[in-house]
C-alpha cells in the first residue's frame, strides 16, 4: 500500500504544467456548478427590466453587475454559474451514458462475430444515416423536455461512434496471442472483455469520448435553442447564447461570457484527456 | 492400461476444414483442408517435434488440440478424455492438462496487466487459489522459470523477450499441465537467448515430467530438444520418427529436401552437399492436389504419385512414411 502511494507522488511529480492548470480550471467550473446558490451572487431568474443589456461592470441601485446583463436584465455572471450545472451535467452525464451503451455493444459484436455483429453493426450504420439532432428532435417531442430525458436522447443517440471504435480495436486486439492464453486459462468472454480487451481499447475512446463531451454541450445549447431542451427561465450556456445571439450587435457579452466558459471547459476536458490516456498506458508511464 | 495412463494425447483421423458453407452475407469459397486425417499420439514427458512450412496446418493443429478450433471430424482425447462433443463443463476441465507457449512473447503478454496477475489468472478463473496461497504459488512459479518473485508487480514492456517468454512458460505451466503446446517458442527470439529457453524447457520437462508437442521450423532446434518427429505437408504427416532415425536416414523426399534447406557449419560440408531442391510453391490448401499432395514438387513422382494416395506406412527402422518411391 505504501509502495503504491509512493509510486503516486512519484507520478505526481512528473505531470505537465498544462494539466495542473486545466486540472484546476475543470475542478473550479466543477465546484462552480456545484456549488452555484453558494457562489452566484444574484437570483439567475431575477429580471431587472430596467437594467436590460447593461455592459459589464453596470452598477444599479447598489448591486454590480460584473460581466453584464442579458435582455431581461438578469445577472449574467449568475445566469453562467446556474447554467454550468446544466450544461456540466447533460454533457457528463449523456457521455457517461453513450460510453457505457457505445462500449458494451462494441466490445459485444467485435468478440463475437457472426450475427451479433451483424446485427448491432447494421444498426449502428442505421443510427448513423440519420442526423443525430433530427433524432433528438423526434425523441424530445415524443418524451417531452426535461434534464433527464436530455441526458437520456443525447445519450442514446450518441452510442453510435463509440460503437464503431470499440468494434474495430477489439477486432484488432482479440487476434492477439494473449487474448488465447486468456481463453486457454479457461476465462469466459466476460472476463476477457473487460479485463483484457477493455483497458487495451481504452486509449482510443477515451479520445472520442472527450471530443464528445464538447459537442454534447454544443447539443444541448442546440436543443435548447429549439425549445426542446432545457426550458426558460431556467439557464444553461447553450440557451443563454441563443438568447444573446439575437443581440451580438448591441451586448456582446451574453455570447462571450458562457461562450468563453464553453471554451475553457472543452479544452479542458480535451487536455485532461489527452493525458489520461497516455496515464492509462503502462509503456508510457515508467518512461 | 498403464500403457494408457501415459499417454497425454490422442489423435484419431483428425480433420480441421475452414469455409465452404455458404452464409446469408458471407462468400461461399472453396473448403481449405486445413488438417486432413492425422493420427499422433504423445506420451508422458515426450517432446514430439511438428515439423512443416507455413501454411501447412501446423497452427490449426495445435489450435484443434486446445480447442480453439473444432475438428470436423476424427478424435481429441486428452489424457484418455474425448474433446469432441463433450459438453463446456467437460470440456474446460480437460483443458486444463493443456496449455500453450506462442511464438512472439511481446504479443502474448497483456501490456497492461502486471505479470502476476497475468501468471495468476488461470489460478484465479479456475478457483484454485486466493490470497496468500494465490501469491505463494505465483512467487513459486516466478521461481521455477527462472525469475524474481518480486518481478510479479511488473508490466511485460520492463523485461527483456528472454524474460517475457518465462513469464509465459510460468502461466502455462500455473495450472500443471500434462501436454505443452510450443508454438516456435524460440523463433522470436534471440539467437543469445534461444538456448536459455530451451535449456529452461528441458529443465522443467525434467522436474514436472510434462510432454511437448514442439511446432517449429527450425531444424536445428528440433534436433536438440525433441524426441520424436513428425513432418506435416499440406495437412497431412507424410513422416514421423525417433530424432536419431530421422536425422540419420530421412526418407520421404519433402523431408530431405527440408534437410537440405538446413546450413551445415562446416563451409566444406556445405559445399559438398548434396541439394535436394524442390521445384515450385507450396499449393494452396483449399485446392490439394490429387494423389500424393507433394507430386506436384516432388523429383522423384511419376505417375501413380497422381493418382493413389500413399498412406503413412511402417518401415524395417522404426519410421513410418507415406511416398510410394521409398
Amino acid at each position: 500500500m505504501t509502495a503504491s502511494a509512493h509510486a503516486i507522488r512519484q507520478r505526481l511529480r512528473r505531470v505537465p504544467p498544462s494539466v495542473i492548470v486545466v486540472s484546476v480550471l475543470l475542478a473550479a467550473i466543477v465546484l462552480l456548478a456545484v456549488f452555484a446558490p453558494l457562489v452566484a451572487p444574484a437570483d439567475p431568474n431575477n429580471q431587472t427590466l430596467l437594467a436590460r443589456l447593461k455592459a459589464p461592470g453596470f452598477t444599479y441601485r447598489g448591486v454590480t453587475y460584473w460581466v453584464g446583463t442579458d435582455d431581461l436584465g438578469r445577472d449574467l455572471l449568475s445566469r453562467t454559474v446556474y447554467g454550468a450545472r446544466v450544461s456540466l451535467g447533460v454533457a457528463a452525464l449523456s457521455v457517461i451514458v453513450s460510453t457505457m451503451v457505445g462500449v458494451s455493444l462494441g466490445m459485444l459484436a467485435g468478440w463475437f462475430r457472426g450475427w451479433t455483429e451483424t446485427i448491432i453493426m447494421r444498426l449502428v450504420d442505421i443510427m448513423m444515416s440519420i442526423p443525430a439532432i433530427l433524432l433528438a428532435v423526434l425523441t424530445v417531442a415524443v418524451l417531452g423536455p426535461g434534464f433527464l430525458k436530455l441526458v437520456l436522447v443525447l445519450g442514446l443517440t450518441r452510442w453510435p461512434r463509440y460503437t464503431r471504435v470499440a468494434y474495430a480495436q477489439t477486432l484488432q486486439v482479440s487476434n492477439l496471442p494473449f487474448i488465447k492464453a486468456s481463453e486457454l486459462a479457461g476465462a469466459g468472454a466476460v472476463r476477457i472483455l473487460f479485463h483484457h480487451v477493455l483497458p487495451n481499447i481504452a486509449g482510443p475512446i477515451l479520445i472520442v469520448a472527450t471530443a464528445e463531451f464538447g459537442l454534447m454541450i454544443l447539443m444541448e445549447s442546440g436543443l435548447s435553442f429549439l425549445g426542446l431542451g432545457i426550458q426558460p427561465p431556467s439557464a444553461s450556456w447553450g440557451s443563454i447564447m441563443s438568447v444573446g445571439r439575437q443581440y451580438l450587435e448591441r451586448a456582446w457579452w451574453i455570447v462571450a461570457v458562457p461562450g468563453v466558459c464553453l471554451f475553457l471547459l472543452v479544452f479542458s476536458v480535451n487536455v485532461l484527456g489527452d493525458w489520461l490516456r497516455d496515464q492509462l498506458d503502462p509503456r508510457s508511464r515508467s518512461r | 492400461m498403464i500403457d494408457n495412463l501415459q499417454i497425454v494425447l490422442e489423435l484419431k483421423d483428425v480433420a480441421v476444414h475452414f469455409g465452404g458453407r455458404a452464409g446469408l452475407l458471407g462468400s461461399s469459397g472453396a473448403v481449405v483442408k486445413a488438417v486432413n486425417g492425422v493420427d499422433l499420439e504423445i506420451r508422458k514427458a515426450e517432446t514430439v517435434a511438428l515439423v512443416g512450412e507455413s501454411g501447412c496446418g501446423k497452427s490449426t493443429l495445435s489450435n484443434t488440440i486446445v480447442g480453439l478450433q473444432a475438428p470436423v471430424s476424427g478424435s481429441v482425447k486428452i489424457g484418455g478424455d474425448e474433446v469432441v462433443g463433450a459438453d463446456r463443463r467437460k470440456l474446460n476441465d480437460i483443458r486444463r492438462k493443456v496449455q500453450m507457449i506462442f511464438q512472439d512473447p511481446a504479443l502474448s503478454l497483456n501490456p497492461r496487466s502486471t505479470i502476476g496477475a497475468t501468471i495468476a489468472e488461470p489460478l484465479i478463473v479456475r478457483g484454485i487459489a486466493r490470497g496468500k496461497a494465490l501469491k505463494d504459488r505465483v512467487a513459486e512459479l516466478l521461481t521455477q522459470v527462472g525469475l524474481r518473485p518480486e518481478h510479479a508487480d511488473r508490466y511485460p514492456h520492463q523485461f527483456s523477450g528472454g524474460q517475457r517468454q518465462r513469464v509465459v512458460i510460468a502461466r502455462a505451466l500455473a495450472l500443471e499441465p500434462d501436454l505443452l503446446i510450443c508454438d516456435e517458442p524460440v523463433s522470436a527470439l534471440d539467437v543469445s537467448v534461444r538456448a536459455q529457453i530451451l535449456n529452461l524447457l528441458v529443465a522443467l520437462q525434467q522436474r514436472m515430467g510434462v510432454a511437448y508437442l514442439f511446432v517449429s521450423h527450425d531444424l536445428s532446434v528440433v534436433r536438440h530438444i525433441c524426441d520424436r518427429v513428425v513432418v506435416m505437408y499440406l495437412g497431412r504427416f507424410v513422416e514421423m520418427a525417433d530424432r536419431d532415425t530421422f536425422f540419420a536416414n530421412p526418407k520421404h523426399p519433402y523431408t530431405r529436401a527440408l534437410m537440405s534447406a538446413v546450413p551445415e557449419a562446416d563451409p566444406i560440408a556445405q559445399r559438398s552437399k548434396q541439394r535436394f531442391i524442390l521445384q515450385g510453391e507450396l499449393p494452396s490448401p483449399a485446392n490439394i492436389p490429387s494423389g500424393c499432395a507433394f507430386h506436384t514438387r516432388c523429383p522423384l513422382a511419376t505417375e501413380i504419385c497422381s493418382k493413389v494416395r500413399p498412406e503413412l506406412t511402417p518401415r524395417p527402422d522404426g519410421a513410418s512414411v507415406a511416398c510410394h518411391h521409398v
